[in-house]
């Protein structure tokens, strides 16, 4: 006497037909006729699969197919290959964004060190005692410091970028790189305004300060990015997250 | 004796001249591309990983399909070949996140709660919304199952390839995430009902 429990089951390669052998489903069937409970059951598995097969494809939002395009930098009309865009051997994607970001920065903070010298100091070689030895020089170190940084960043960047696949091509790595990018408009806008402030007044200790701060981080901003990149490539979703869960607790 | 015809390569599908276009990056033939096989995509993709990460993932898909043109020979149609590589990175993802919190193996091990009322059918109607939002309640490996099996019609076979299973556990698992829906569909039309009658006073 066959009971529920072990028809049950079967009720599912039943209704797909793949119920084993012509005894198997004699058997499935003689219950069948006398429990309405497996029948009810059938009858749903029956219904629920219909469902199922009808649900059929769904139209994914329009903004992703640009997305999509943006990424891959294909456009409507595709532009004629420019010689200048060459420069960086196939820019396309994320990682082509940090390069252009490091490389930025490195401007921002070049020019930072000519805008933000005390006006009455002479060239870094030349200089001897003109200014406060302690500003200008910890100016200069503060300065050459985050332009190593800014170019071992794209010299890691370079390197990562030559190497088969690209670490932050995954969700997770979209994700945090989102976050570095959040924050890094941040601080640009607080270098922009630090910029504005020394720029009516020269000599403001206070603004001065606060681009350094502001830069100061940005350094740290791309090591984070260099170490979430490495922590992708190995692979290492939770040292990545780490990485730049730093900066959730200061911004 | 007949000749036979061994030239070793099979013939080339139809869809090879579209992924020839997009390798050679023909204005237009990525994005034809994209609007034939995105739908089955985002389904597959909204029902694997959920509707949250859906978009991201699909992006992902596309990006990588791209990338990886130039491994499709035209062996079987375009849209076969995309669906094992968007299944796949689908998979892959629901691996790496199972490290952090979420498991593709995730079975469900104990059977689904009872049915209510044992008698007789408990679905009058299983509406494609609410089924839906049941599947995203699935746990991880038997939502797996369920999406390549009843969803997007794989074989028992494919889908113990995709998730590195046997074709028993793949078998079981179905009809166990089956039960699940049916027992979910059940309580939360009924839930549903009750609502109505509250809005109604």
């Amino acid at each position: 006497m066959t009971i529920c429990k072990d028809v049950e089951p079967q009720l599912s390669q039943m209704v797909d037909g793949h119920l084993p052998d012509a005894a198997a489903q004699a058997t499935v069937r003689a219950h069948l006729e006398q429990c309405a409970a497996c029948r009810g059951v059938l009858q749903d598995l029956e219904r629920l699969r219909r469902t199922s097969r009808a649900l059929g494809p769904m139209t994914p939002p329009n903004h992703l197919w640009l997305e999509v395009a943006g990424q891959l930098r294909l456009g409507e009309t595709p532009k004629p290959i420019d010689a200048p865009r060459r420069a960086i051997p196939n820019p396309r994607g994320p990682l082509a964004q940090w390069i252009g970001l490091a490389a930025a920065l490195l401007l921002v903070s070049v020019g930072a060190y000519y805008f933000v010298r005390p006006p009455n100091s002479a060239p870094v070689a030349t200089q001897s005692n003109a200014a406060p030895a302690g500003t200008v020089e910890a100016v200069t170190e503060e300065l050459s410091r985050a332009t190593s940084h800014y170019e071992k960043a794209i010299a890691q960047l370079e390197a990562l970028k030559k190497s088969e696949g690209n670490p932050l091509d995954s969700a997770a790595g979209k994700e945090l790189q989102d976050r570095l990018a959040a924050i890094d408009a941040g601080l640009d806008s607080n270098i922009t305004e630090a910029r504005a402030a020394l720029t009516q007044e020269p000599g403001n200790q206070a603004a001065r300060e606060s681009l350094f701060e502001a830069l100061r981080r940005k350094v740290t901003v791309l090591q984070a990015t260099i170490s979430l990149m490495n922590e992708m490539a190995k692979g290492n979703q939770a040292g990545a997250a780490e990485a730049v869960s730093v900066f959730g607790k200061k911004s | 004796m007949a000749p036979s015809n061994q030239t070793g390569t099979p013939p080339r599908h139809p869809d090879f001249a579209l992924a020839e276009r997009c390798r050679r990056n023909e204005p237009g033939a990525f994005e034809e591309l994209y609007r034939l096989h995105s739908p089955r995509l985002f389904g597959l993709t909204y029902r694997l990983v959920g509707p949250n990460e859906a978009e991201d993932l699909l992006q992902e898909i596309f990006l990588s399909a791209h990338r990886k043109m130039a491994l499709y020979k035209g062996e079987a149609a375009l849209g076969t070949w995309l669906f094992r590589l968007g299944t796949n990175q689908c998979l892959d993802y629901l691996r790496s996140k199972r490290a952090r919190l979420m498991l593709l193996t995730d079975a469900i091990d104990q059977d689904a709660p009872a049915a209510p009322a044992a008698s007789g059918a408990v679905l009058s109607v299983v509406e494609r919304m609410d089924l839906e939002r049941a599947i995203d309640q699935l746990p991880g490996g038997a939502r797996a199952v369920f999406v390549l099996h009843d969803v997007e019609g794989c074989e028992h076979r494919e889908v113990a390839q995709y998730l590195r299973i046997t074709e028993g556990t793949s078998k079981s698992q179905l009809h166990k995430a089956r039960m699940r829906l049916r027992a979910a569909l059940a309580s939360g039309g009924k839930r549903r009902n009750d609502h109505d009658d509250l809005q109604g006073r």
